[in-house]
């Protein structure tokens, strides 16, 4: 039986650009960098792209985003994801972790799915709750830290492999259900070429906080109930000693250091 | 977004998504490995097999027959991207381009067909026999010859520099055809299948640079070709490899732009971590100088290169004016660039520790082939001049 | 001060064994600090199956502990029967904010209950501190570049993740009030069976907690070169990890990598062995208080950053410091 899976993806500044900055307003300046897809997206995005090749189906990548958030649906659409829908509405820049759920969780109602599968955190939010507040708002079973998804489309269930400090669980739950992946589903594909080319006549469709029939007021940055009231730069750390020598001569530095700052 | 105009460009999503990809892709996978290919000088078969896998090879041909259908832009973006990370490399893609412009210009259908489909999906290579040892900027003095004998051609004779010509399923081979014609319409181009009896990959070339391409010299021994593997009719053999040429060089230009970026970039890194005299070489002029000048340089023949393959993709009336100016222009550039680049580096730099040598070595032929870069200022003083009366 | 303004709430995790989580008795102790400012009270919620040893040590950290023996907290996917328990019990309390950790579990717990109260989330908090009525937060962003101070918006209450070891626990020198309540009501959310575990590596205390760290890299060559890794770390009191590149080679399990896409630690003593410091590991362990790098390259990234970094083999480097350590 074929498979549905909403994958959700958020644009991130590059982290390899090393260019992020807040604007004026203590916001994230998403114009600063490049945009490229949130990194762990790529590992629960590459799982569910092997699981519609094991079990048919297919993949709809879910984003909530400025405009320019549609160049990075396309790079998940190169990789072999069949459509994106982008939310993006002006009054969404500054949006805080609430309103973010409660648009995605209203993009999701409006879909039918067997899994819907998000990353372990964002790396310019970092924040990793996302996740189970969606599957809350949507009474989804919430499964996370997913270090391997195995659904059974014809039991209607599914199972997951989460990392424990011993070792691993094995938890289960029906279909539909929200699934939070780790780095361990597995290295990301490279789009290929072939799926760059095809990407242009998949489709992609825009839904504004109108189209959603989500109130301006009540969600976006004007609703933000957090803010940023500063910034500072990390202390430095002082300078570096190199120490060269024999490895008993960097021994002793290294036991001296420690017994110094009551390490040892 | 923007279409390509006919007096200036600007690079579709499609495109930087596709570049973006390449870039990764080598910088990943490719630039690991580019010391390793340089000093064994072995074919590596590895990154062809990993530009198969990924469509690469398959940019340059009909979508119908397996291919991309990419421009010669996004061709000229994919060799600039994988240059950047490994010469040899990027000469897989760009040979397997210009091997299979005749075909693409002058084939039937039939004849596309037939091979584009393996060469589309890398399992074929393809190499581009032109050169002989006593025919290289006076290409037309080519002496191979191709006699006609029922439904077949012999083919007999030996070219040299051949690029792939040890790692090739399909060889595009320039002949003479009628050697009581005149000069230019002595030549024709046939697609040669090899192995096949007769045919010799006689030895290889150790070069200074691109260390890793196999640069054979080929034998032709009474090899039968099929008359249907006659590209065109006879005789248009010359006014096939001109055409290759205009599409070919800003290919080379590309690849030329690429060595040039990841030079800058290698001597840029370096000046940021170095320390002499109690500062980062980067703070002192003469290095902000050099660098500065390099970045220029290299931006320079990289927007040439852009242009110049916008204008040849649309069918300029002085495309090949276009080609030779850029070819000639990043050649130099790179050869340039990398030499500077060795210079920022000092002592080190004439090291193999860091990659800067081996790209000042591999810059060196793009300024010899695909018409030298003296070669390149007869054609555009002639596109300046006209032809003599 | 008299009539607390709320308020500030801990909900605890467990260990498998039942006993209460290191990063719990942070975060209580954080509560209280915060408390103690806001003029609040603290207090801490355990749900368990059995939940009397972990309430029982909550117990020295906050005044009052509320330990819900859940049976459904064993046998099913822990974060979410917890979050329901909690936000029963504090929908009849007046919250001034909600801690909990920032671990897998803790920001589970989080986002559920950020749903279920509908409550602003502030995370991954290296600091906290209560002003004008509220927690603000420091939050480290952009790979370690800069450091951002948060607070919610005027009138609001929330919750809070906080990272492990950002606060040192500290008892509360007596005893709370511990009550016992049993868990009443539907659990409305779906429950998610936990139908096997296996257990692996027999896990040390979960690295994030670990106050010394020693970490093999690339350089540690294979999983044989981790014994020496283990070495020091036990020699040191200390947790062993490891960069990402030894975990996809398999030389070590994922649970002990740090780095962007493993965990990230704040330890006193970060000692990296063979490891070439780039940003992607960079930014897991950059707050250390102490770092020292062995590395045959001395123009590896982490030189740039490191309190002192030995040029050397670090097998050789290694045994001398163990000789050094045994002779102290």
């Amino acid at each position: 039986m074929p498979l549905r899976i909403v994958v959700l993806t958020k644009p991130v500044p590059d982290p390899a650009a090393a260019a992020e900055r807040l604007g004026a307003d203590g916001r994230l300046d998403r114009a600063a960098s490049p945009a490229v897809i949130n990194g762990n997206d790529e590992y629960t995005l590459e799982a569910s792209l092997k699981l519609v090749e094991a079990h048919g189906g297919e993949v709809t990548l879910l984003s909530m985003a400025p405009a320019s958030g549609i160049e990075t649906l396309r790079k998940g659409l190169a990789m072999g994801a069949h459509r994106g829908i982008l939310v993006t509405d002006p009054a969404l820049a500054g949006s805080d972790q609430w309103s973010t759920v409660q648009v995605l969780a209203a993009a999701l109602r409006e879909l039918e799915y067997d899994l819907v599968l998000a990353g372990f955190d964002t790396s310019d939010g970092v924040g990793g709750v996302v996740g189970a507040a969606i599957a809350t708002m949507l009474r989804l079973p919430y499964l996370s830290s997913a270090a391997k998804i195995e659904p059974d489309p014809d039991a209607c269930t599914v199972r997951v492999r989460r990392i424990s400090p011993t070792g691993f669980d094995v938890l289960e739950a029906p279909m539909p259900a929200l699934i939070v992946g780790t780095q361990l589903l597995g290295e990301p594909r490279y789009p290929s070429l072939k799926g760059i080319m095809a990407a242009r006549s998949k489709e992609v469709v825009t839904k504004s906080l109108a189209d959603l029939e989500l109130d301006a007021k009540a969600v976006g940055g004007a609703a933000s109930r957090s803010k940023v009231t500063g910034t500072t730069k990390p202390p430095a750390r002082g300078a570096t000693q190199v120490v060269r020598g024999t490895p008993e001569e960097g021994a002793k530095a290294i036991a001296d250091l420690l017994a110094s700052r009551r390490l040892i | 977004m923007t279409e390509p105009t006919p007096t200036g460009y600007r690079l579709t999503e499609e495109q930087t998504l596709l570049r973006d990809t390449i870039r990764t892709l080598a910088f990943e996978q490719i630039a690991p490995r580019a010391a390793e290919i340089d000093r064994s000088g072995e074919f590596p078969e590895d990154v062809r097999q990993l530009l198969a896998g990924q469509d690469v090879l398959a940019l340059p041909y009909p979508v119908e027959h397996g291919g991309l259908g990419a421009d010669l832009l996004t061709q000229c973006l994919a060799i600039e991207a994988i240059a950047h990370a490994c010469v040899t490399s990027s000469l897989i893609l760009s040979v397997q381009a210009l091997a299979s412009l005749p075909l693409l210009l002058g084939g039937t259908k039939e004849q596309h067909e037939r091979f584009f489909p393996d060469l589309a999906s890398g399992k074929v290579l393809a190499a581009f026999a032109l050169t002989e040892p006593e025919a290289g900027s006076d290409a037309a003095a080519l002496r191979t010859r191709a006699v006609r004998d029922g439904d077949s051609y012999r083919i007999s004779g030996t070219k040299r520099f051949i690029t792939n010509g040890s790692v090739a399923g399909l060889i595009t081979v320039f002949a003479v055809t009628n050697p009581d014609a005149k000069r230019h319409a002595r030549i024709s181009a046939f697609a040669v299948e090899v192995p096949a009896d007769g045919f010799k990959v006689a030895r290889l070339e150790h070069k200074l640079g691109i260390r890793g391409s196999p640069t054979a010299e080929l034998t032709f021994d009474d090899v039968r070709v099929p008359a249907s593997n006659l590209i065109g009719a006879e005789g248009d053999g010359w006014k096939l490899a001109l055409g290759t040429l205009d599409r070919s060089r800003p290919g080379i230009a590309a690849q030329a732009v690429g060595i040039a970026q990841g030079a800058l970039d290698a001597a840029a890194q370096y000046a940021r971590e170095r320390k002499q005299f109690g500062q980062r070489i980067g703070e002192f002029q003469m290095i902000q100088a050099m660098l500065a000048d390099m970045d220029a340089r290299t931006e320079a023949a990289r927007q040439l290169t852009y242009k110049a393959a916008t204008e040849v993709e649309a069918g300029a009336h002085d495309a090949t004016r276009w080609a030779s100016v850029a070819k000639l222009v990043a050649g130099d550039t790179a050869m340039a660039v990398t030499t500077d680049a060795v210079q920022v580096l000092g002592g080190y730099g004439y090291t193999d520790d860091y990659p800067v040598e081996r790209m000042m070595r591999d810059a060196k032929i793009t300024q010899l082939y695909e018409g030298t870069q003296q070669i390149q200022r007869l054609v555009i003083a002639r596109a300046l001049l006209g032809k003599p009366d | 001060m008299a009539a607390a303004k709320g308020t500030i709430w801990v909900v605890a995790e467990t260990n498998a064994d039942g006993s209460l989580a290191k990063s719990s008795t942070e975060v209580a102790t954080l509560a209280r600090t915060l408390a103690e400012a806001a003029g609040a009270s603290a207090a801490a919620i355990v749900v368990a199956s059995d939940p009397k040893a972990a309430a029982a040590e909550l117990a020295r950290y906050v005044g009052r502990v509320v330990a819900v023996a859940e049976p459904k907290a064993a046998g099913h996917a822990w974060a979410q029967v917890a979050a329901q328990r909690a936000a029963a019990i504090l929908a009849s309390e007046t919250p001034a904010a909600i801690l909990t950790g920032a671990g897998p579990d803790g920001r589970d717990v989080a986002g559920t209950l950020a749903t279920l109260l509908e409550r602003p989330v502030l995370v991954n908090a290296t600091a906290v501190a209560w002003k004008d009525g509220g927690p603000s937060v420091e939050m480290s962003v952009f790979g370690g570049k800069l450091v951002t101070t948060s607070s919610l918006v005027d009138g609001e209450w929330g919750i809070v993740t906080v990272r492990p070891n950002v606060v040192t626990a500290e008892e509360a020198g007596s005893i709370g009030e511990v009550e016992d309540v049993a868990s009443s009501g539907d659990l409305e959310l779906p429950l998610v069976k936990i139908v096997d575990q296996v257990s692996e590596a027999a896990a040390a205390l979960p690295i994030e907690e670990a106050r010394i760290i020693v970490a093999g890299g690339r350089g540690v060559g294979g999983p044989d070169g981790f014994a020496l890794v283990q070495e020091l770390a036990d020699a040191l009191g200390g947790a062993v990890g490891a960069t990402r590149a030894a975990v996809d080679s398999g030389w070590i399990p994922y649970n002990q990598q740090i780095g962007q896409t493993g965990k990230i630690v704040k330890p006193q003593l970060y000692l990296a062995l063979g490891i070439s410091g780039a940003i992607q590991h960079k930014v897991g362990m950059q707050t250390a208080g102490t770092i020292v790098g062995v590395n045959r390259d001395p123009d590896a990234p982490i030189a740039e950053f490191a309190d002192l970094v030995v040029v050397g083999d670090l097998f050789e480097v290694g045994e001398a410091l163990l000789a050094e350590l045994k002779r102290r």
